[in-house]
């Protein structure tokens, strides 16, 4: 029992990188109506670019916001070239973009570096050796590891929140996002609004990666499947369109998963519990929720009109 | 509108004729090829056809039902660890665990067409997803070592002895992939025909109704709940006999045989081939594996490509940007694409209607596909005029 | 009286389906300007062509800039506000934050005169500054309307669009709406192009009226001209 302080402690940092991923799809979704379903691999292709200028010697920080910076170009062309077009044709066209993209940015990772199938190192942001903590009482510690993390995904989301709600752009973004006839006969560029979603969530998404294989100090074709899929598990459970919706699924489904994995060790089912049973778990939770509410838990539902 | 268009109508003796002979076309080829072809190739044509059936059960309710799926992997993988655990552990006839695996499948889909009920585009596509995730899970650690990896390879699964074919002469490995073979090609033409007359009934209508819109299709008295929950089964089922399929093909099955990169591959070749069309998904799937194993094959011999690209997924990469350039290019696939071409020259018309008796009821022409409203994949015909 | 909008041969519809075969029409500077039209006429088409919502064709000219091929949020910038048909109020922001995006073409200005503007619209409407910090779209109908007009209102245009304002919005509602527009126009000298179905009210306020039908202007004159000509008044103003 003593240990739940560190499960918990231990889920937020996952927590808070799924936070982060699904705060990227809200952006997406709220300001364009569609899911981007390549947001993983795009960030998986944007970890392997900064794994590549570190490897040229750049330091990590930089180049994780080097591969931000070409990220948040990318996802602007992307939207440009290949979604909006896509729109024009229909919501089902951008569907299958999106789908294509996933596969399409997943085998461009593994053409363009060599070795991605098994893996390439990556070194984290934060001291991650074996005694880097914050011994916080007996045998509760905090990594600085994790506390990096979190505190990186919290300050994203701090900026974020600020270009919502104080900043011009934000307000057209929110515009966009809730009316783009009118939003266009307030003067805003929607084509450029919807470019800035993407190019924004794609900035997102590098951060996220990085972080990611911060944690796991590896980067490999199969790093972005897991977080992309609980990423888009948060972002239903707190709601497609809510930001903050996406902050509270994320870190309680980082903290349910550390629940899950380490409490049944000491339960007598615990051979058919694991890992992976932590997913089973989130979609469970999930599912339930959605029963109940079927927007999510800050999501808006909107009404339909026949 | 080019008037120098032929109309055939429909159900006239040539538009018969014109159908038969492409079943006959068909057939011949199936023959032809089952008696001279090498095992490898009838097993490339095999995994053709799996793929194809995956994709006629995912298109029944995507492309006519507009319910997303991204997990139909689950279901071909829990047919799959059914029949190979059932024919292993407990000595089970394998036909029977087919029947076992699409019951088991049918059943599951229901179960997940529940809910689905409640969730809308993007929700269903996440959920769906998390299934997809969440096969290899189970996979791994609810069958134990021994049996995990068990499959009906060799003698577990005896070709029907009407068949002539056996797996234990010395012509094993060429009649166990003609038997395959054939098995496979049944099972797609069975699920094609199930799906195709389920398309053309009152109950297909009331399907794509739902698709387009539901609310209006309740309003006129489709029964919502049923409609989404049988059609996410009956998929479910066909999918399961494609992993069904799968499990006498491999040797060996792990929790990495079924996973969400299949379930991408099954919509993949759907949208390759044209959803909401009826035999979309087979040539998409053809289409998809074909190309794809040629890719495999002939990329590492590509000079111009630099060293390490030619070793990479070279392959999948082309198919995602293939498909990509297809929504510009062929936005309702080939069969899209090839129909949109077919129709300059003739066009299949409908039957007349037949005079009204008094009160009786009318006969309701079968038109093609009108154009759906803006939600869910696009339909391939016009009610022509 | 120089002329502010002059509009001719404008055509524009909706993929195959042409609404406008050629209009013409003209509002002067400092005048309010009513089209009335049956549903279907081509009125909602008529603003949205205007404004550049949609793909038009034709000669659009404002305050001596061609504007048939500019897009539509620059011609907000240049000084045609719309009050879109429905209101098309930003329900999700906040009714502060609906008037700040009113004034989103007015960058390079200070703060202060922004603020201004909005104590100026919360002392004509007070029920809007009551309800500043709720999100807009639980106000009511008539409210919103408010809401909309100061919306447009706040990038101080030259002319503004106004797209079936009485829709939906009880009778009495309806009188206060025309008597502001009224205001509007002669104590700022605020140029008015309004569209309406059944248009007495705003009849009374216009200097010029066009009737539109099927796409095309059958007759248009001055509002006494218009009032007098009996088959008009039958069909459009109901006596």
């Amino acid at each position: 029992m003593g240990h739940l302080l560190q499960y918990i402690l231990n889920g937020l940092s996952k927590g808070s990188i799924y936070a982060l991923i699904a705060l990227g799809l809200v952006v997406i979704y709220r300001g364009t109506a569609h899911l981007n379903f390549a947001q993983g691999e795009m960030a998986l292709f944007a970890t392997f670019g900064a794994w590549w200028i570190n490897d040229h010697g750049v330091p990590l920080w930089i180049s994780i916001a080097l591969a931000a910076i070409f990220a948040f170009v990318g996802g602007g062309v992307i939207e440009f070239g290949l979604i909006r077009p896509a729109g024009k044709k229909s919501p089902f066209a951008v569907i299958v973009v999106t789908i294509g993209l996933f596969q399409a940015m997943n085998s461009l990772s593994g053409l363009l570096f060599e070795n991605a199938g098994t893996g390439l190192p990556f070194g984290s942001l934060f001291p991650n050796k074996p005694d880097d903590f914050w011994r916080i009482s007996g045998s509760t510690v905090w990594r600085y590891q994790n506390i990096g993390v979190l505190v990186t995904v919290l300050v994203i989301t701090g900026l974020l929140f600020a270009l919502f709600q104080k900043t011009k752009i934000g307000l057209a973004m929110r515009m966009v996002a809730n009316n783009p006839d009118s939003a266009k006969l307030s003067g805003v560029s929607v084509s450029r609004i919807l470019m800035l979603s993407w190019a924004l969530s794609a900035a997102i998404g590098a951060v996220g990666g990085g972080l990611v294989a911060g944690v796991n100090t590896n980067v490999n074709l199969a790093t972005m499947f897991g977080v992309f899929l609980l990423a888009s598990a948060a972002a239903t459970l707190g709601g497609l369109d809510s930001p903050l919706g996406a902050i509270v699924g994320g870190l309680s489904l980082g903290v349910v998963e550390s629940l899950v994995q380490n409490y049944p060790k000491d339960w007598p089912a615990s051979d058919y519990i694991g890992a992976d049973t932590a997913v089973a778990v989130a979609f469970l939770i999930i599912l339930v929720v959605l029963l109940v509410k079927p927007a999510g838990l800050f999501g808006s539902s909107r009404v339909e009109r026949v | 509108m080019p008037t120098t268009r032929r109309a055939i109508r429909e159900s006239s003796p040539l538009h018969w004729g014109i159908r038969t002979m492409g079943v006959a076309a068909i057939a011949f080829i199936a023959i032809y090829l089952a008696s001279t072809a090498k095992p490898s190739t009838l097993g490339n044509i095999t995994e053709a056809c799996t793929l194809a059936i995956a994709a006629v059960g995912l298109n029944l309710l995507f492309g006519f039902n507009g319910q997303i799926s991204i997990g139909h992997s689950t279901f071909a993988g829990l047919a799959a660890f059914t029949a190979g655990y059932t024919v292993n552990a407990w000595e089970w006839n394998p036909y029977v665990s087919l029947v076992v695996g699409l019951i088991l499948c049918f059943l599951l889909g229901l179960a997940l067409g529940l809910p689905a009920l409640r969730l809308k585009g993007p929700y269903l596509a996440l959920v769906t997803l998390a299934v997809a995730f969440v096969w290899p899970t189970i996979a791994a650690k609810f069958l134990d070592q021994k049996v995990k990896a068990s499959t009906l390879k060799g003698t577990k699964l005896e070709p029907l002895s009407w068949t002539g074919l056996s797996v234990k002469g010395k012509d094993a490995r060429l009649d166990k992939a003609i038997f395959l073979y054939w098995a496979a090609i049944v099972i797609l033409v069975v699920s094609y025909v199930i799906v195709r007359n389920l398309r053309k009934s009152r109950i297909g209508r009331a399907l794509v109704a739902v698709r387009d819109n539901e609310t209006a299709a309740a309003v006129m008295g489709v029964n919502l709940k049923l409609t989404k929950t049988v059609t996410f089964g009956i998929s479910a089922a066909i999918a399961g006999a494609s992993g069904w399929i799968t499990a006498a093909r491999l040797a060996t099955m792990d929790e990495t045989t079924f996973t969400i990169l299949s379930s991408i591959k099954y919509l993949l070749a759907l949208f390759l081939g044209g959803a909401a069309t009826l035999v979309g998904p087979i040539v998409g799937a053809f289409a998809y594996f074909f190309v794809d194993d040629y890719l495999k094959e002939h990329a590492p011999e590509w000079d111009w490509l630099p060293g390490p690209l030619s070793k990479g997924p070279v392959a999948s990469f082309l198919l995602g940007v293939l498909v990509i350039a297809f929504v510009f290019v062929a936005p309702f696939g080939i069969v899209g694409f090839v129909k949109d071409q077919v129709r300059k020259v003739f066009v299949i018309a409908p039957r007349p209607l037949r005079p009204a008796p008094s009160t009786a009821e009318q006969a309701m022409p079968t038109t093609e596909e009108p154009r759906p409203a803006d939600q869910g994949p696009e339909t391939q015909g016009r009610v022509d005029t | 009286m120089s002329a502010l909008l002059e509009v001719s041969g404008l055509v524009a519809g909706y993929g195959a389906v042409q609404v406008l075969q050629g209009l013409d029409l003209t509002v002067n500077e400092g005048e309010v300007a009513v089209i009335l039209g049956a549903n279907g006429a081509g009125k909602t088409t008529t603003m949205r062509a205007i404004s550049g919502m949609i793909n038009r064709s034709g000669t659009i000219n404002f305050a001596g800039n061609d504007i048939s091929h500019t897009p539509a949020h620059e011609i907000v910038a240049l000084g045609i506000a719309q009050v879109p048909q429905g209101r098309g109020t930003f329900t999700d922001l906040s009714v502060e934050d609906n008037l700040r995006a009113g004034a989103y073409t007015r960058s390079g200005e200070s703060a202060a005169g922004i603020d201004a503007d909005m104590r100026e619209w919360y002392d004509i409407f007070p029920r809007l500054h009551e309800r500043r910090a709720q999100k807009a779209g639980s106000l009511s109908g008539g409210e919103q309307q408010m809401l909309a007009i100061s919306r447009a209102l706040m990038s101080k245009p030259r002319l503004l669009l106004c797209d079936e304002p009485s829709l939906g919005l009880a009778p009495i509602i309806t009188q206060e709406l025309f008597a502001i527009l009224g205001r509007l126009n002669t104590e700022r000298g605020l140029s008015i192009l309004v569209v309406e179905q059944n248009a007495n009210l705003a009849v009374q306020i216009a200097h010029s009226v066009f009737v539109l039908e099927t796409g095309s202007i059958v007759a248009s004159g001055t509002a006494e001209e218009i009032a007098g000509n009996d088959s008009v008044r039958k069909a459009y103003l109901g006596y």
